[in-house]
């Protein structure tokens, strides 16, 4: 069969397939050895599992933070907004004199008062008010007369050597 | 025995002519070189380049041919690690050649072959040229297989495994090319 000459080059063999064979066969593949850089790597399969895992690790990382984040701010108080009233622009009443008792403010900017909320002081009798004020400025003077002795203490300490630095030491702290 | 993609996608016909050996080889050597041996790229150039060579051959001038070979064995041991299957090495550089022999034809600009006639080569030579550009002016099917069977001197078969096509198609392009061939050859006055 001339076909199976042409298909595998068994069977009869074909003339004019054997004449081109031989006039082709000048162009065949000559051996020639082959040129690879002596520094060119080998190539290797890459392994992608430690990049993989690593990858993997941070991105589990990412989502327990965000999960935790998340509880975190659901499980906080929720922060009030502030509300601001601005005050009506032609009311100009006269100075007042302070009342004893103390009035709660109309306008009052409010943060996070859901937890801050206070009961109302009580009205004070006048005598429990003249004992808050005397008390009030017992403690003023107290604070005056601490924050004077601070003052002498820290320009003495200004004017000392290194050495009575170190020797006052103990008194300064 | 190895079980290729060639294997999958031959006849049983064309199984029983494949030399199941050869097909371990190649798959032996790819791992080979993968796991750092030279040589056996080496191998896989002796039982391949021919192949590489018919397909530019079918497509390219043949003053290119040599080099591009040399080119396209470098690129594949570069690139050898990306190729999945051990086995699947011949169809794989038979693609790297065909895209190569593309990507001459974009980037080169209009050349003249000097044909060995010029030359003053001998007329045997010059008689191949000619057939030469007879094959290449063939349908893209025809022609690479028609240059893999009667300039490489490779079997049907074998051309069906080294490329991955399937022996039938390989034997449709080998009929009707050859039939091509014949009426431009106008063999019926004679060679």
């Amino acid at each position: 069969m001339k076909d199976d000459y042409l298909w595998d080059k068994s069977g009869q063999p074909d003339p004019e397939i054997q004449k081109l064979e031989e006039i082709l066969g000048t162009l065949r593949y000559q051996p020639k050895p082959l040129e690879l850089p002596e520094d060119l790597p080998v190539s290797r399969r890459r392994n992608y599992f430690p990049l993989l895992a690593i990858a993997a690790s941070l991105l589990l990382a990412l989502v327990a933070a965000g999960i935790w984040l998340r509880v975190r701010n659901q499980s906080a108080p929720q922060p009030d907004q502030a509300k601001v009233s601005t005050p009506s622009p032609v009311e100009k009443k006269p100075p007042e004199r302070i009342s004893p008792t103390p009035v709660a403010p109309k306008d009052v900017i409010a943060v996070n008062n859901k937890h801050r909320h206070k009961p109302v002081a009580p009205a004070l009798s006048k005598r429990e008010r003249e004992e808050a004020l005397a008390a009030k400025e017992q403690l003023m003077i107290a604070l005056r007369l601490t924050t004077e002795k601070l003052s002498l203490i820290h320009r003495k300490t200004q004017n000392t050597t290194p050495a009575n630095q170190i020797k006052n030491q103990h008194r300064v702290g | 025995m190895y079980a290729t993609a060639e294997m999958l996608v031959m006849t049983p016909e064309a199984h029983a002519a494949e030399q199941p050996q050869e097909e371990a080889v190649e798959t032996v050597l790819v791992k080979a070189v993968l796991s750092g041996d030279r040589e056996g790229f080496a191998r896989l150039y002796d039982l391949y380049a021919p192949l590489v060579h018919g397909i530019l051959l079918s497509r390219v001038p043949r003053a290119e041919v040599d080099d591009l070979v040399q080119d396209i064995f470098l690129h594949a041991f570069k690139k050898l690690h990306t190729l999945r299957d051990s086995a699947a090495f011949g169809p794989w550089i038979a693609m790297i050649a065909r895209n190569r022999a593309v990507d001459f034809h974009r980037r080169s600009r209009e050349t003249v072959e000097i044909n060995d006639d010029l030359r003053g080569s001998e007329s045997h030579e010059s008689r191949a040229n000619e057939i030469l550009e007879l094959i290449r002016s063939l349908p893209e099917a025809y022609r690479e297989t028609l240059v893999l069977r009667l300039v490489e001197g490779m079997t049907g078969p074998e051309i069906a495994a080294r490329t991955g096509l399937t022996a039938a198609s390989v034997r449709v392009n080998l009929h009707r090319g050859m039939k091509q061939l014949r009426e431009k050859l106008g063999f019926m006055e004679g060679l």
